[in-house]
């Protein structure tokens, strides 16, 4: 139980504010938008990580507890891929998330479905198992050290009018908003999609409607698991690939995840951008140390106040 | 009921109290006493998570509480001459530290109230980390991640207890708290906190207070937890945030499953065993987590109920007993006597009752009168809103608008338990029992409204919560015959068959000795000869003088027992009159058939 303390969360790479000083906006009102736009790539990963525990939970109504760690994994193979191997990060995407597909699948299968039947919530500590494996088998091949990962466009800031970013966080904002978009298109349009929500309405009905509600499962799971490892691929430039450092990450998301309202993915995008920007103003204007307090204590007001989520419908309880 | 690995408790004290004057050197008495400490705290836990079902993974925060508290306040009193000599800051720290848990126990069970699962494990898990930041960021108070050095060692006057003393100190506070947890499993709370795990509404039915007992039962696992973090502060003479962290908490969660959540004996084994077995990898430090993690992977497939869950259950697993006379066999029985219920029944009036969700109005303006002591029937085709008169009458819904009156009085309830203290008691359309407990214990839990001893008479088991015990017992037996489950008194319900759950549950609903008793779907899913035993125990029911409102869908049953019948159609009083006339009445037959037969 004397285990070194896991890093407080992606360290946003700011890009130095320097050159030309913007003459169209005031000098307070510039910080503030520089500031919040950094957090909004760490909001964007938060989300993608938060919608993963969204999709498993509308099917199963249980989640990976530890998807964080996928999200390390995600991480880590990444940086085996890239750095140790050499192979094109283009490469390197697919096969990452062709793994984590699978293993999300495998993992279901064991530390999910058993439980599930059992109609307990035994599976919180079952996928926390399953976590904790993974961080120390992590360390085993990879060593407790952080490693760096460069960026997969360089390092010169893109500019937006006077403010600026980084190419991997304009990139990591995109792909969140087209993975999002995708999400709400496929649960809409598509018939697999639909299939989805009715397991995720009712598991029961769907069943005797034709829908193998087993698959569908499955393959929530599955995605949840590839949606982490996209979202660690995409984060360890900005951070750094390290065992430890899904678990603050997959907190933060499963936070999000609650605030937004585990049933409302749309919800979800939107307060994981928030919170990352908020994350990045308390960082800016207070300190780094309080960061972490105010999130964690925003969100069990917010659970406290709407158990619900913000985005989340009130569920009648039926006696 | 004594079961022979009983015996075995005394032998397992009397070995850890031989324990060090057997074993050379003073590691096994350290590791001793940090088994004992985390046992407290896997104590307090198991209490909150294993008998009341309510998850946590911030319990390592608690303990952290406890633990700062103490280290603080007995550093700052230590120079204070009186103190120097007494080394009573030390205690003083002690209770400081575990009531600062205590407070910050019952903070986290109002975020509890209104979540469940896994969000409650999150808002758990939030706490945790919130906690642990504080300490590590607070530095000026808290030192830090470099922690607080030098906490006083445990005196007694001037003398300091030396490892070997200080053992059996903390072993004697461990046995203590295994003392209370029995004590409190054991009493008239105890039975109402195992009720509340399997559910919150059944519970609620009979007259308990569910947001009161969460924050007590929060409370008194936080100062166990509390508690345990003084001992170890002072204990280990140093603390950091490194003691408290997630991992930790994930820890202690582990020691009550593997050890038996709900079970007397197992914290003690889980906090033992999760405790030894690193040590005894010492050398693969690597492995830590792999130990823990395949730990719990094990023990989950393997061990649902956990170690202690194969002994202490053991002695009574009973498999699903079909009736072997078709489920006659209640009405077979001879009913002995009626028991003391209410003497004179209620009489009910609602007013004008609305209630809509929504777009839908599922009650409109909704009036008739339940004469006291009559058997009302409330009928009418699904989703007519009979469930739902139901909620609200009992407070489970608040109407919108309307009157609701008892006994001419109107009433304003807001919870079920409130109903439930009103004398108005209901079962459920789904049956709503405590898992397996049993039949007796179902009955007992009923009779909370008539309680008068908690949880601090539970605590010092006290003669109120022993003699309560004894007469609810005597209560409960008197009504489990009544209804006619005489000798299913100790099988779990839910190894009972359907027909005896719903029996159960109107004997668990007469335990809160109404004036007005709600049936809602009573003979819903019972095979005739059950319906016949029902029908029996309603018009007892009757004979006792008790106002029933029952809601039925069986017309035989209806049409056999009621004094008086009203039909709702989409939240609407169609008809209210005597069966034999609802019978022809159009209204209702179109209601039931459509346009086409009530013209017939």
């Amino acid at each position: 139980m004397t285990r070194a303390t896991a890093p407080a969360g992606p360290r946003e790479r700011a890009p130095a504010v320097t050159s030309s000083s913007p003459a169209a906006i005031p000098l307070r009102m510039y910080f503030f938008l520089q500031i919040a736009l950094s957090g909004l790539a760490t909001g964007a990963i938060y989300g993608l990580i938060a919608v993963g525990y969204s999709l498993t939970f509308m099917t199963t109504k249980a989640l990976n507890f530890a998807l964080g760690m996928w999200v390390m994994l995600g991480g880590m193979l990444t940086f085996s891929l890239t750095v140790q191997y050499g192979v094109p990060p283009l490469v390197a995407l697919p096969l990452i998330l062709i793994l984590m597909l699978a293993l999300g699948a495998v993992a279901e299968r064991f530390s999910v479905a058993p439980f599930l039947r059992a109609g307990s919530d035994v599976w919180v500590m079952s996928t926390l198992a399953v976590g904790l494996l993974m961080i120390d088998f992590a360390e085993i091949i990879w060593g407790r050290s952080p490693t760096p990962v460069p960026s997969f466009f360089g390092n010169a800031p893109v500019r937006i009018g006077a403010l600026s970013i980084l190419p991997q966080q304009l990139f990591i904002i995109a792909i969140a908003c087209v993975v999002f978009f995708a999400l709400d298109l496929f649960y809409r349009r598509t018939l697999t999609g639909k299939a989805f929500r009715a397991v995720a309405h009712s598991g029961e009905v769907s069943a005797l409607m034709g829908i193998n509600t087993r698959r569908v499962q499955v393959a929530s799971y599955a995605a949840a698991a590839a949606f982490a490892g996209l979202a660690g691929f995409m984060v360890v430039p900005l951070t750094l690939a390290e065992p430890q450092m899904g678990t603050v990450l997959g907190l933060k998301a499963f936070a999000i995840a609650i605030i937004a309202g585990l049933a409302a993915p749309r919800g979800i995008l939107v307060c994981g951008l928030a919170y990352g920007a908020l994350e990045a103003l308390i960082s800016g204007y207070l300190y780094t140390g309080i960061r972490d307090i105010l999130g964690f204590s925003l969100m069990i007001l917010a659970l406290s106040l709407k158990p619900e989520g913000l985005f989340g419908r009130p569920v009648e309880e039926r006696a | 009921m004594r079961p022979p690995w009983r015996h075995l408790q005394w032998l397992a004290l009397a070995a850890l109290v031989a324990l060090p004057s057997l074993v050379e050197g003073s590691y096994y008495r350290y590791l001793g006493i940090i088994v004992f400490i985390y046992g407290i705290v896997a104590v307090g836990l198991n209490i909150l998570a294993g008998y009341a079902g309510q998850f946590s993974l911030g319990h390592a925060a608690l303990m952290a509480m406890g633990a700062y508290t103490t280290a603080l306040l007995s550093k700052a009193l230590a120079p204070i001459p009186f103190f120097q000599a007494t080394g009573a800051h030390i205690w003083l720290g002690m209770a400081a530290g575990t009531a600062v848990a205590a407070v910050f126990g019952g903070l986290l069970a109002l975020p509890a109230l209104r979540v469940r699962g896994p969000y409650l494990a999150m808002v758990t898990i939030a706490f945790g980390w919130v906690i642990f930041k504080i300490l590590q960021e607070w530095v000026s108070v808290t030192g830090g991640d470099l922690g607080i050095g030098s906490i006083p060692k445990v005196r007694v006057g001037p003398w300091m207890l030396q490892t070997n003393q200080f053992y059996y100190v903390v072993l004697a506070l461990f046995v203590l708290a295994l003392v209370f947890q029995y004590r409190l499993v054991h009493s008239p709370f105890g039975m109402r906190l195992r009720a509340m795990k399997h559910s919150e509404l059944g519970v609620a039915s009979v007259g308990v207070d569910v947001y009161r007992l969460k924050v007590l039962v929060f409370i008194v696992s936080a100062a166990f937890a509390g508690f345990g973090g003084t001992l170890f502060a002072h204990q280990q003479n140093y603390i950091s945030p490194d003691n408290f962290q997630f991992f930790s908490s994930v820890f202690f969660l582990l020691a009550v499953l593997f050890g038996g959540a709900g079970t007397q004996m197992g914290p003690v084994i889980g906090a033992a065993v999760l405790t030894l077995l690193p040590e005894m990898l010492h050398d693969f430090d690597k492995f830590r987590l792999v130990v823990y993690g395949t730990f719990i992977l094990l023990t989950l497939f393997f061990l649902p109920t956990g170690v202690m869950g194969l002994f202490e259950r053991g002695g009574r697993q009973f498999r699903l007993v079909a009736p072997a006379d078709g489920g006659t066999r209640a009405v077979a029985q001879p009913l002995s006597g009626l028991p003391d219920l209410a003497g004179a029944g209620a009489s009910l009036e609602l007013d004008r009752v609305s209630r809509a969700f929504g777009g839908l109005q599922a009650l409109r303006e909704v009036s008739f009168r339940v004469e006291a002591g009559t058997i009302h029937a409330l009928i009418g085709p699904n989703g007519a809103g009979k469930t739902t008169l139901i909620n609200v009458i009992t407070g489970f819904y608040r109407a919108d608008s309307g009157h609701i009156l008892v006994d001419g009085q109107p009433v304003s309830l807001r919870s079920m338990s409130e109903a439930a203290r009103h004398g108005i008691a209901r079962t459920f359309q789904t049956i709503k029992l405590f898992g397996d407990m049993t039949v007796l214990e179902h009955v007992m839990v009923g009779f909370a409204r008539h309680s008068r001893s908690g949880i601090w008479s539970a605590l010092a088991g006290s003669r109120r919560s022993k003699e309560e015990t004894l007469t609810t017992l005597t209560g409960a037996r008197e009504l489990i015959r009544f209804v006619g489950l005489e000798g299913f008194e100790d099988r779990p319900a839910n190894a009972l068959p359907y027909g005896h759950r719903r029996l159960l549950e109107i004997a668990r609903a007469l335990a809160v000795r109404p004036r007005l008793l709600l049936l809602d779907e009573p003979a819903a899913g019972l095979v005739a000869g059950e319906i016949q035993a029902l029908a029996a125990v309603i018009r007892r029911l009757k004979a006792t003088g008790m106002t029933v409102l029952l809601i039925e869908h069986h017309m035989d049953l209806v049409v056999s027992i009621s004094d008086r019948v009203t039909v709702l159609d989409y939240g609407v009083v169609i008809a209210n009159d005597t069966p034999a006339r609802i019978q022809r009445d159009e209204k209702v037959i179109e209601a039931y058939l459509g346009q086409a037969h009530a013209a017939a």
